[in-house]
């Protein structure tokens, strides 16, 4: 495929008989729908860089890591791709990523203190940096001001407590209406173990140490919200996204999404949403939240190192606009222009003070699955959240003890 | 009057089963909140027609022409390869045939996704990859050539022998007879089980995602994923793409296979 | 050479040619990845080893890590049901519509035509579509049962672990059965008319003509429709993956979803490999029945 490529330009190079170099074409893969963070800024960076053509190729999420182990393997593998923050240990750790520590501490683009020690850590493997965030995300709560007013609460003072969420959502709640209380998600996949490592880590706990007591209270607090019909049930099989899409259709009251709900919600839904910091457990308590977003990285078999480190320089420069055209929150120090939704952007803005990033380690997926597992088995009643987290924890050992 | 009947019960049922379906027009209509709504909209509040801008947006004019070669040539290699493999199976009554037709379904075990790696790592050497479309073709053939075989098989086995036997003691060789007595009598099966091959293939989306790598070259259900991104799955996009990509096939192949059900008498057979 | 020549035109060389033909591209294109799968559960594989053939063999370990995860047997418990529930009611209610469309009506052939629909949508789509019509809160399922007054409740289909497995199954057989119909519907057409004339002279009422005559004229194309049925449902993935990823807590996991979760979102390639090895024997079993059931079958 490259050679075709090779010889495509090499064609066109002899049609335009111009004298220049051979341009270079860097093959790209992305998870992104074509409207989005890179097809969008292809164009800008091939008018920027006439020199370098981008071949862009979308994979999707879930099949990400298998086709690029399967490409590497077989030399078939992109100059530069998207890889989700907890994968990116896997990778680095086979030697299969580029390090790109020296190429950062000369460029003039990226300053590496600049990125938050969250996302930071998330490229990092072994005191090497491998890749460079895209933008970061994280999980907040939406609310319906429209709805606390109905109701009697007031929108200018949002839960703040885990107490005070279950009282607000208790008092939203209205059957009678279709309305929710709360919709969130704890679906089996990495989403369920995404938004509940924040609870725990605010509760006592980390994806390395999940039988604890506020891991069961975590747990707990999630059943009951559940089991007195608070949260639909439907919350153990629903995406956050579709989750979050109830709550734009009027059904819930608030919500538990990140940054990338925005754009819909800006659209259709019909009332004055806000959002608010991830409550605590009680008052005091240590904040939390969730890191999300994906990394470029640079696979370590490229043949243009050079030209996708100034790709990966352009797309970083992007990050004062991520939250208005992509929905990230800049995962580093710099000042965004003219942010949309500025009160909603100050709380994720905030919230990504507290972000934590899942792991790192090269087997996340099996910590993952042992979390999520220990959610759903609680959550229907099939262990109670005790034996549910021991079992947990028994597997994240092995993972780790490894 | 009793066809009336039967055609008011025919209409219910068949209005029953194609309800996903009209949910699927529906929802490409709808708002994308709108489908979370409760109670549930049976005719959208807000009707958006997007079927020119998706179709232009998405270049779904390339996916289909791409969709279409695979289908066709899957169905063409399908057809020359399996027809006489199950004429033979439903003539010839033996134990190596027993096995042969034992081992033909085996070949038809493991789905898709785990067939994949290997056939990649195996194309991939013999640098089949090159030309991926015939990649595909030849990797989706031998997925649903024993399907092909196997209900092939089935209509050869329900032609009448004696047919085939008087032809060749009138001194027809082997040959004729099978295109001359068997193919014509077969047809209707043949026909029918081509059809659904040519749908499974237009639909095929494990080889095209994997051994496809140009987007340019890349089939209309691969195109339909990316509908689906990052925490954020356009519905009402990937339901118009569907609208307008399986509504021109269900009429086709609606009135297609009108013909294909006529129905047989023992006294044409004679 | 004439000699070659002659038993390609006449004798049995004409039959091992149209043969060999098939049998020599399934062998070449086929045979290779099953192997492949197969030594794949014997050795010790990961995401990056998948592509070499110098990975360690470890015997049957695989096999028994697999037997002792506590989801085994829930799993193997849903497997058998999810296919027996799916052939058996796909089946039933194909051959019942295949009958029924049979019959002379005006727009019948337009009609069963029209059935191909569950066969042409895309899996997303369909897999998306079953979601939101299953859904507990939005569904249109649950609308419609309450607003006959069947149920008081809204039924959680998908998340309430009693009945999640059976949700997925209804998509199933909703997916099988244009299959089944269209298939049974050109064996039914190849059954002469004038057999039947002849029963009904003889006084057979309409019963009697289904179990002495089409039963076993349709013998080939039954045996041929169950054992691709059981296949097809063996392998049927996106409707899973789409409406309860095998949840909530596994209560509507099966073989082949498993299989795919070890391999792919686990990487615990060998693991699924030997899921997938358990399957094949599965289908083995199926497979003989059927090529048993082909001894007995005849035209009219």
């Amino acid at each position: 495929m490259k050679r075709i490529s090779h010889w495509i330009a090499a064609a066109a190079l002899l049609i335009s008989g111009a004298a220049q170099a051979e341009p270079v074409t860097l093959d790209i893969w992305t998870i992104d729908r074509p409207d989005q963070y890179m097809y969008l800024l292809k164009d800008e960076f091939e008018q920027a860089h006439p020199d370098i053509k981008l071949n862009i190729k979308t994979v999707q999420f879930r099949d990400m890591v298998n086709d690029l182990a399967r490409a590497t393997a077989t030399g078939e593998s992109p100059d530069v791709t998207y890889i989700d923050n907890p994968e990116v240990a896997l990778f680095a750790s086979r030697g299969l990523l580029l390090d790109l520590s020296a190429m950062l501490a000369e460029s003039k683009v990226i300053k590496k203190d600049d990125i938050f020690p969250g996302p930071l850590s998330s490229v990092t493997w072994d005191d090497k940096i491998y890749g460079v965030p895209r933008g970061a995300n994280t999980i907040a709560l939406y609310y319906n001001a429209d709805m606390f007013k109905a109701k009697g609460l007031d929108p200018d003072k949002p839960p703040r407590t885990w107490d005070e969420l279950y009282a607000a959502a208790k008092k939203l709640n209205d059957p009678a209406k279709n309305v929710y209380g709360l919709a969130f998600s704890a679906v089996a996949t990495e989403e369920g173990t995404f938004q509940f490592l924040p609870w725990l880590q605010m509760a006592g706990g980390d994806y390395n140490k999940v039988d604890t007591e506020g891991g069961e209270k975590v747990l707990n607090f999630w059943g009951k919200l559940i089991d007195e019909k608070l949260a639909s049930p439907d919350t153990l099989i629903r995406s956050q996204y579709d989750s979050t899409g109830t709550f734009n259709a009027g059904n819930a009251a608030m919500a538990i999404s990140g940054p990338w709900e925005l754009p819909r919600m800006g659209r259709e839904a019909k009332f004055d949403y806000r959002a608010a910091l991830l409550p605590v457990p009680r008052d005091g308590a240590t904040r939390a939240s969730a890191l999300g977003e994906g990394d470029n990285v640079i696979l370590a078999k490229s043949e243009h190192p050079k030209e996708a480190f100034i790709l990966l320089e352009f797309l970083y420069s992007k990050m004062p606009d991520v939250w208005n055209r992509f929905g990230f929150v800049p995962a580093a120090n710099v000042q965004s222009n003219n942010p949309n939704n500025p009160a909603i952007y100050a709380v994720f803005e905030e919230s990504m003070k507290y972000a934590r990033n899942r792991g790192p380690h090269p087997e996340w997926p099996k910590i993952s699955k042992a979390i999520y597992t220990a959610i759903q088995s609680s959550l229907t009643h099939q262990s109670d959240a005790k034996t549910a987290l021991a079992a947990a924890q028994k597997q994240i050992d092995g993972v780790l003890n490894d | 009057m009793k066809r009336y009947v039967l055609l008011v019960i025919g209409l219910m049922m068949t209005a029953t089963y194609l309800f996903p379906l009209y949910w699927m027009y529906l929802t490409a209509l709808k708002g994308s909140s709108e489908i979370f709504q409760y109670p549930p909209t049976f005719w959208p509040s807000d009707p958006q027609w997007n079927f020119l801008e998706i179709w232009k947006n998405r270049d779904m004019g390339r996916y289909i022409w791409n969709s279409l070669l695979i289908a066709i040539g899957v169905t063409i290699l399908v057809t020359m390869l399996g027809t006489g493999c199950a004429y033979v199976l439903s003539r010839v009554r033996n134990v190596w045939m027993e096995i042969a037709l034992f081992a033909i379904l085996m070949m038809q075990v493991l789905p898709s996704s785990l067939m994949v790696t290997p056939i990649f790592v195996m194309f991939n050497q013999i640098g089949l990859l090159a030309s991926p479309r015939i990649a595909v073709i030849l990797a989706q053939t031998a997925k649903v050539l024993p399907l092909y075989i196997v209900l092939c098989r089935a209509t050869f086995v329900q032609v009448p022998r004696e047919l085939e036997e008087a032809a060749l003691v009138d001194g027809s060789s082997r040959i004729g007879a099978f295109f001359r007595i068997m193919l014509p009598l077969a047809r209707n099966g043949i026909l029918v089980t081509s059809v659904l091959i040519f749908l499974q293939s237009f639909g095929e989306y494990v080889y095209a995602r994997s051994l496809i790598a140009k987007n340019e070259l890349q089939t209309a259900t691969v195109g339909l994923q990316t509908f689906m991104g990052p925490n954020a799955n356009d519905w009402n996009g990937i339901m118009t793409y569907a609208a307008i990509y399986v509504t021109p096939i269900l009429i086709v192949f609606m009135l297609l296979q009108r013909r294909i059900v006529s129905g047989l008498t023992a006294g044409a057979l004679k | 050479m004439q000699g070659i020549i002659r038993t390609i035109r006449d004798g049995s060389g004409f039959d091992i040619l149209l043969l060999g033909l098939a049998l020599v591209y399934l062998v070449a294109f086929s045979a290779f990845p099953i192997i492949y799968n197969i030594i794949m559960s014997l050795q010790t594989v990961d995401m990056f080893t998948i592509t070499s053939f110098k990975r360690p063999f470890v015997g049957l370990e695989n096999y028994s890590t697999i037997f002792a995860q506590p989801i085994a047997a829930t799993v193997l418990w849903n497997t058998v049901q999810f296919v027996v529930l799916s052939i058996v009611f796909q089946l039933s209610i194909g051959f019942g519509l295949a009958l029924f469309f049979q019959q002379d009506f005006p727009g019948a052939t337009y009609l069963r035509g029209l059935f191909l629909a569950g066969w042409i949508m895309p899996a997303l789509v369909v897999g998306a579509i079953w979601k939101w019509l299953f859904a507990g809160d939005f569904g249109v399922i649950n609308y419609v049962l309450t607003a006959l007054g069947l149920t008081d409740d809204r039924i959680f289909w998908l998340s309430d672990p009693n009945v999640a497995l059976y949700a997925v199954i209804i998509a199933n057989i909703w997916l099988g059965i244009p299959f089944n119909m269209i298939l049974l519907s050109v064996g039914l057409a190849s059954i002469p008319r004038d057999v039947y004339e002849a029963a009904e002279l003889d006084g057979a009422g309409p019963l009697e003509r289904f179990r002495s005559i089409t039963l076993p004229l349709m013998r080939a194309q039954l045996g041929a429709v169950i054992s691709l049925g059981v296949i097809f449902t063996l392998q049927q993935f996106d409707l899973i993956a789409a409406l309860t990823q095998g949840g909530p807590a596994d209560s509507s996991n099966v073989a082949q979803y498993w299989s795919w979760q070890l391999s792919f979102q686990t990487y615990e390639i060998s693991l699924g490999s030997a899921v997938s090895v358990l399957m094949i024997l599965f289908v083995i079993i199926v497979a003989a029945a059927y090529v048993r059931s082909t001894r007995h079958e005849h035209s009219y």
